[in-house]
């Protein structure tokens, strides 16, 4: 099965990637293959770069690429604003949902879905259409229908700003979806709620990363590979067995793969 | 149940700095002309180059008006009937403390700034200045042995002329204001500093003023450099005797930090504030500014005012070198007939330069106190912040607190925040720590030194205390 | 610049009215505001002449309406083309002023001006001629929204009054639309007083064309339980002044404004407030917004004074900027002056750009940058907008800022 998986394209490839904010090194080579039907764990303490490499693959302003890339699909996408990568196929699910009083949730849901159907050649969406479109796809994230009147996160909950990034990963069919500690937050119900949204959304096709500190969510999301970060490189790969390990043993179990590399 | 005059009650301590010393002075004439600036710099055996200064700065101040902007209301000043030399009477030269008047040691003493070597306080330098003179500074050889300068400003003309001809008037030009001008012109002592390179000053340093004679303005001047990666706490404090005439107080303080120094100045002034009819007083018009000239320099100024009949001061900060930080904290505490006109002016030149106001202003009594500062943004400022919270309560329904801010930016790439309310000790609260058990007064003290814990806790730990206590003293009786 | 020399040449100047005439002589004894004044220390000198340098317009050209229609009940008054109005209706009535209360009230205005704060107000006023004043008494309920227009023609200066009683207990909706035609200048005074128990819902809309100038002058004055609430919106004047003056006459009164200009090219728009709370109990909320771009300067000063006698008011303003461009300015500083000592009062400011953090979640869901930027600007616009009262649809306001170059 795995084998198979390998003989397809890629669909992102970070290639020996450094990355720097105000001149401070952040990233300092960091290389990721993720094919079609793959999941990824990438696990790590705080500051250990994992959230700016997902930043990086989404396009964010404030970091530089100083070495290395990211193909996407085969293309190099270094240069592309954040807009064109999202559109084309990659979403970021933020650890810290952005809150934007007077923005309406239904209009920015529909805004961006129609941003990415147009990528696809697909028909835009008026709001009638993309009202049946949502209420089918807010069954996925259980979340009511008041939701979309409100503004963008604003005075959610931690729980429903995280499910608001679901239900918009469920709307733009992404190729990948880098999930940024979509579970910190959250509680168990809460947690099997996204979990099963992602499961439902994700398909051989596409690819995920999940981004985390805990074991709990890889209960619920079997990984195929497990990535330990740690000061902006990826210091250890096994299977989602390293996880367990990893939970078992603490960080400070990692801390010997540094001294070794 | 919260009484009027039982709040008013509680600011009536008597002023327990107001005492005189009966010594012997030497003063010139009334009055201020060249000849007077001459005399002046002719007494301190001064390099030519600082009389051009003077005279310089003289001519620019008679062609000035005196700023009524801040809407003061004052008697005029009349300039020429003020003594602008006052010193006490010593021997040509102090080689040792042994050598100063015991009288003004005693002084000293009484004001709890003892000088001599067997009570002097531990971990602080002092430079102690008596009307238009700096009388003693302590821990100087101390100081001296990790390459730091402390000393009069008069002595650094002596024995640094190279770093005041390089510096003096470079943060505070003569032409800046009618004030700055006056002092530039007539300045007598103050003091100054030098840290140099990599140095972090081994203990806090610290000057003390005290007018003396009635009829005698006090213009001092201080400066303090900081090379590049050095630091230094410097504080100041202030009294004068009780006079029923109101005697002028212009300094101007000027500081500068280079790349990776930090300055931090505190100063708890507590010059006399009038009686309650608002008769004598100190008139405190003070020029206080700061150039963070570079990269990552900081300037911090914290203060707290609650003396003067008048005070007109803005200590501010040039932020020019990258990524360089200002700070302000004050509080402010007027009561009786004082006016407060006080904040500061943020000016962000540099990119990435960050700066922070708190500001606290409690007026009592027929007090007016106001903040008015200014922050602005030029077009090179790219990434900077500013931050801005200025608070005022009220005590008593005479009194009266007023926020100015002017806020300008020319940057889109930067941000301003601005912040400020107003309030009262409220009856719940007083009624909520009463019912714990608390007396009034301690109460009230409690809640006006809560109101002031963000800029308590920026002071050094000597001062932190001391201004508490002189708050709770201040506010004695003012609350209703 | 002289300005009276510049008034002066024209011949209309003729047949003046009583308070044409004192307005003139006080404006000549002291002809400028102070430009070192707090008022007028910002404005731009050159363009506040230029406000000036137009012929005074006597004759009001036959005037087409470039305005949506109006809906049936919304009652129309064009100030200047021989607006009459007499309604006497079974709930309401909509009376006109005689000359005689509109005098004596003016007088008393007048009375009190002062230099550098009246300087719009005397111009109007020495400018206006009998024709250009309108005056009204409003008494009543259900009272159908009134839409009232003052514009000024091209190549001229234009000078409009409004003096409007709302008499105790009434309710009233009102729209002021102010525009300016290409190459003119407009001075608009406007007076209200409501009386005990009354409310208005006011909204100002003012905007221009290529090189217009506006001089708008707002007085209210709140009796005892009574409620202003004012949206307001200014944008495209080469030179624009909205200034603002509200009393609380005995306290006890709500005031809510909401007002925003939004300045490009080289325009300069400024905003002046001062909110006097002369009673206890006395409420405000007030927001202003600015949004600069180009090389253009947004300015807001706003004061806030509570004495002694105004305890227990509870006042906020905020003031809140967008800069979008490396050569526009904004200026800003809302002000407090208090002496009660039992009040609320807070005031705030903030300066900066579109927020980026924003920006990027949109752009991270496909949004591309001017879209986002658009969404954000229209949720700030939208805050404002939606608190203009009737026909503000009609009016395209929201589609005007985002969409006009």
């Amino acid at each position: 099965m795995q084998s198979k998986m390998k003989e397809s394209e890629p669909i992102l490839e970070v290639e020996n990637l450094s990355a720097s904010t105000d001149n401070l090194p952040i990233l300092k080579g960091v290389s990721l293959t993720v094919h079609p039907g793959e999941i990824h764990a990438i696990m790590g303490r705080n500051g250990c770069g994992k959230s700016t490499l997902s930043k990086i693959i989404a396009g964010h302003p404030s970091y530089n690429i100083t070495n290395g890339g990211i193909k996407f699909l085969g293309e190099n996408i270094n240069s592309l604003e954040p807009e064109e990568r999202a559109q084309s196929g990659i979403f970021l699910g933020f650890q810290y949902p952005i809150e934007i009083p007077g923005v309406s949730n239904l209009e920015f849901l529909r805004v961006s879905t129609n941003a990415r159907r147009k990528f696809l050649n697909k028909e835009e969406l008026d709001t009638f259409d993309f009202e049946e479109l949502v209420k089918e796809k807010l069954e996925i994230v259980k979340m009511d229908h008041a939701f979309l009147s409100r503004s963008v996160n604003q005075g959610f909950s931690g729980g429903e700003k995280k499910r608001n990034e679901i239900l918009q990963m469920a709307l733009l069919e992404p190729k990948i979806a880098i999930l940024d500690e979509t579970d910190s937050g959250l509680d168990i119900d809460a947690l099997r709620i996204v979990a099963s949204g992602i499961k439902k959304i994700s398909s051989a096709q596409t690819g995920i990363i999940l981004i985390t500190h805990y074991q709990r969510l890889l209960d619920e999301i079997k990984p195929n590979y497990v990535h330990v970060m740690s000061d902006g490189q990826i210091i250890k790969t096994g299977d989602s067995d390293l996880a367990l390990e990893l939970e078992k043993k603490g960080y400070e179990w990692t801390d010997n793969f540094i001294k070794e590399t | 149940m919260v009484k009027e005059n039982l709040v008013k009650d509680v600011v009536k301590e008597p002023y327990k700095y107001g005492f005189v010393t009966d010594i012997e002075t030497e003063k010139i004439a009334k009055g201020l002309n060249e000849n007077i600036i001459k005399l002046i710099s002719q007494k301190k055996e001064e390099p030519k180059y600082l009389l051009d200064f003077r005279l310089n700065a003289f001519k620019k101040w008679q062609k000035m008006k005196e700023p009524d902007w801040a809407g003061l209301g004052y008697k005029q000043i009349d300039y020429q009937d003020i003594i602008y030399y006052s010193a006490p009477k010593q021997k040509e030269k102090i080689s040792s403390l042994d050598e100063v008047d015991p009288k003004l040691l005693e002084t000293f003493d009484k004001l709890g700034i003892p000088l001599t070597e067997q009570k002097k306080l531990t971990n602080v330098a002092v430079d102690a200045v008596f009307d238009s003179v700096s009388i003693a500074t302590t821990f100087r050889e101390e100081l001296a042995e990790h390459g730091v300068i402390f000393c009069s400003i008069s002595e650094a003309v002596k024995n640094h002329s190279d770093l005041i001809e390089k510096y003096l008037g470079t943060v505070v030009p003569a032409s800046d204001n009618y004030f700055a001008a006056l002092n530039s012109a007539v300045f007598s002592d103050g003091s100054f500093v030098y840290i140099p390179k990599g140095v972090t000053c081994p203990m806090d340093l610290s000057s003390y003023f005290r007018i003396n004679s009635g009829d005698s303005g006090q213009f001092e001047r201080t400066l303090i450099i900081a090379e590049e990666s050095s630091s230094v706490s410097y504080l100041e404090g202030c009294t004068a005797p009780m006079f029923d005439t109101n005697t002028l107080h212009a300094a101007v303080v000027e500081l500068i930090a280079l790349d990776d120094a930090s300055i931090k100045y505190s100063t708890v002034q507590n010059w006399y504030a009038g009686d309650e009819e608002g008769i004598g007083g100190i008139f405190n018009f003070v020029t206080k500014r700061g150039k963070c000239l570079g990269k990552r320099s900081k300037i911090s100024w914290s203060q707290v005012e609650t003396g003067s009949a008048i005070t007109w001061k803005y200590p501010s900060c040039l932020l020019l070198g990258e990524e360089s930080v200002g700070e302000f904290y004050s509080v402010a505490l007027t009561n009786n007939l004082q006016q407060a006109d006080t904040g500061t002016k943020m000016i962000h030149i540099g990119p990435k330069t960050k700066s922070t106001i708190v500001s606290k202003g409690i007026s009592a009594g027929n007090s007016i106190n106001s903040y008015r500062g200014l922050v602005k943004m030029g077009t090179k400022a790219k990434g900077s912040r500013n931050y801005s919270q200025c608070d005022s309560m009220l005590i008593g329904d005479q009194a009266s607190a007023n926020t100015f801010p002017y806020i300008k930016s020319q940057q889109p790439n930067s941000e301003i925040e601005h912040e400020a309310s107003t309030c009262r000790i409220s009856e719940d609260q007083l009624f909520y720590l009463q019912s714990r058990g608390i007396e009034f007064e301690e109460a009230v003290s409690m809640m006006v030194s809560g109101f002031c814990r963000d800029v308590f806790n920026q002071l050094p730990m000597e001062f932190a205390a001391e201004a508490d206590k002189l708050l709770a003293l201040k506010l004695e009786g003012s609350v209703g | 610049m002289e300005i009276i020399e510049k008034i002066k040449t024209n011949k209309s100047i003729d047949n003046q009215t009583e308070i044409q005439k004192i307005c003139l002589d006080k404006l000549r004894s002291r002809p400028l505001p102070n430009p070192k004044s707090e008022q007028w220390r910002l404005a731009n000198k050159s363009k506040f002449s230029n406000f000036l340098d137009y012929p005074v317009n006597e004759k009001n050209p036959k005037f087409d309406t470039p305005f949506p229609n109006t809906s049936k009940s919304t009652i129309r008054l064009v100030i200047g083309n021989n607006c009459q109005i007499n309604l006497i209706e079974k709930n309401y009535s909509i009376q006109q002023l005689t000359q005689d209360e509109l005098d004596k009230y003016i007088k008393s205005q007048i009375f009190c001006f002062d230099q550098n704060e009246n300087w719009s107000d005397l111009l109007n006023l020495s400018l206006s001629n009998a024709k250009n004043i309108l005056g009204l008494k409003i008494n009543g309920s259900k009272i159908p929204p009134i839409e009232i227009f003052s514009h000024s023609s091209g190549n001229s200066l234009n000078a409009k009054t409004l003096v409007i009683f709302l008499e105790k207990n009434c309710d009233v909706e009102l729209l002021q639309v102010n525009l300016g035609k290409e190459n003119s200048s407009l001075s608009q005074l406007t007076y209200f007083c409501l009386e005990e128990n009354s409310s208005l819902n006011h909204g100002v809309v003012s905007y221009g064309e290529n090189r217009s100038n506006l001089l708008n002058s707002l007085k209210v004055i709140q009796q005892k339980n009574s409620e202003y609430n004012l949206g307001s919106l200014h944008f495209k004047f080469d030179y624009a002044r909205f200034e603002i003056s509200i009393k609380q006459s005995d306290g006890y009164a709500k005031t809510n404004i909401k007002g925003m200009q939004v300045t490009k090219k080289d325009e300069q728009i400024s905003t002046y407030t001062k909110i006097e709370f002369n009673g206890p109990n006395g409420f405000l909320d007030q927001i202003n917004k600015s949004l600069a771009d180009d090389e253009s300067h947004a300015i807001f000063e706003g004061s806030i004074i509570v004495p002694k006698i105004a305890q227990k008011t509870d006042a906020s303003q905020l003031s809140r900027n967008l800069l979008l461009s490396n050569l526009a300015q904004i200026d800003t500083k809302p002000q407090l002056e208090i002496i009660a000592d039992d009040v609320k009062c807070k005031h705030g400011a903030t300066i900066s750009q579109l927020n980026e953090d924003e920006l990027f979640y949109m752009r991270s869901r496909g949004i591309t940058l001017p879209e986002a930027s658009k969404l954000q600007l229209s949720s700030y616009f939208q805050e404002i907008i939606s608190f203009i009262p009737i026909s503000k649809d009609r009016w395209d306001l929201l589609d005007k800022l985002l969409n006009e170059k």
